[in-house]
């Protein structure tokens, strides 16, 4: 028989935040929570990962080649690029996950 | 801007992998699934553990549903490959025509009320996360959405705006009408877990 378990996406949000953000890589942890923080409308980090995950955040459909190019120059690797590019998605995916669990927590703990 | 290690997969493993999917499946593996076997332990495992879990785990929603969702999101993120992919998926049940009219009017299309609720609090998770108050989780409930629907939704709404972005920034190939179906018959089939 098979048994369909509840996801538990808090759990599974919590693990990928980790992973990603604090776990080894090519890139400092530092760089990639910098990188995820600027995406989710945070501080500006340095050049040029900066323009590259402001842009991932705001609007991904106009990241340029160059913007690209250059997080790739500066790293040297391309699972580097991959590894800021990838905390900058996460970044402004975790921001919504955030706000919407708070907002419905807020509906569900008035009613409790 | 592609990455070709991406493109070519890294280690020979993936790199064979990838021209053994694309020969049996008569197509270029869609470049979702090459980056779901780029640098897999980093990121491939994690994300697709939880977008396999919100997409085809046990759920209030239907897995059409489910798709239905991750194409608004994509639609709202201005995200084409993954609107094509996903109103694929909801095409293999509901019909083009009707996965259509979602993408150009949600609220008019013919899906049920509480999916347009889900729909209506994703796009302002979407579009603007910081304005979503506890009302507007409120609104989704009180036209029938229970709270662990909305949460699943939720799930749904974060794992595609995550996609969306790297989709879009890693410029993945939009591939043909006829391409989008046989990777949409393929992701119904083995699931988003890499």
């Amino acid at each position: 028989m098979k048994v369909s378990i509840k996801p538990d996406h808090r759990a599974l949000a919590e693990a990928l935040r980790r992973r990603v953000l604090e776990g080894p890589g090519e890139t400092p942890p530092r760089l990639r929570q910098a990188s995820a923080e600027r995406a989710a409308d945070g501080l500006a980090t340095e050049a040029p990962y900066d323009d590259l995950a402001r842009q991932i955040g705001e609007a991904a459909h106009r990241v340029t080649d160059a913007q690209v190019s250059s997080v790739l120059a500066a790293t040297g690797s391309e699972k580097a690029t991959f590894e800021i590019i990838a905390a900058a998605a996460l970044g402004a995916g975790l921001l919504r996950w955030q706000h919407a669990m708070k907002a419905l927590d807020e509906v569900i703990n008035a009613s409790a | 801007m592609r990455l070709p290690e991406i493109e070519r997969g890294d280690g020979l493993a993936n790199r064979l992998l990838i021209r053994f999917i694309s020969m049996a499946s008569r197509m270029r593996l869609p470049d979702a699934a090459r980056v779901a076997f780029y640098h897999k332990d980093f990121f491939g495992k994690p994300m697709g553990a939880w977008t396999q879990a919100a997409m085809r785990g046990a759920s209030p929603w239907s897995v059409t549903e489910r798709e239905l969702m991750a194409c608004m999101v994509a639609k709202w993120n201005a995200c084409a490959f993954c609107v094509g992919a996903h109103g694929s998926i909801a095409a293999k049940e509901i019909k083009r025509p009707a996965v259509d009219e979602v993408i150009s009017d949600f609220h008019a299309a013919p899906i049920s009320d509480r999916l347009k609720a889900a729909m209506t609090f994703l796009k302002v998770m979407t579009l603007r996360p910081n304005d979503l108050k506890a009302e507007h989780a409120k609104a989704a409930l009180n036209a029938g959405v229970s709270a662990d629907a909305l949460t699943d939704a939720i799930a749904v709404g974060a794992l595609f705006s995550i996609i969306t972005r790297y989709a879009d920034a890693l410029d993945f190939a939009l591939p043909t009408t006829a391409e989008f179906e046989r990777a949409a018959d393929m992701l119904l089939k083995r699931g988003y877990a890499s």
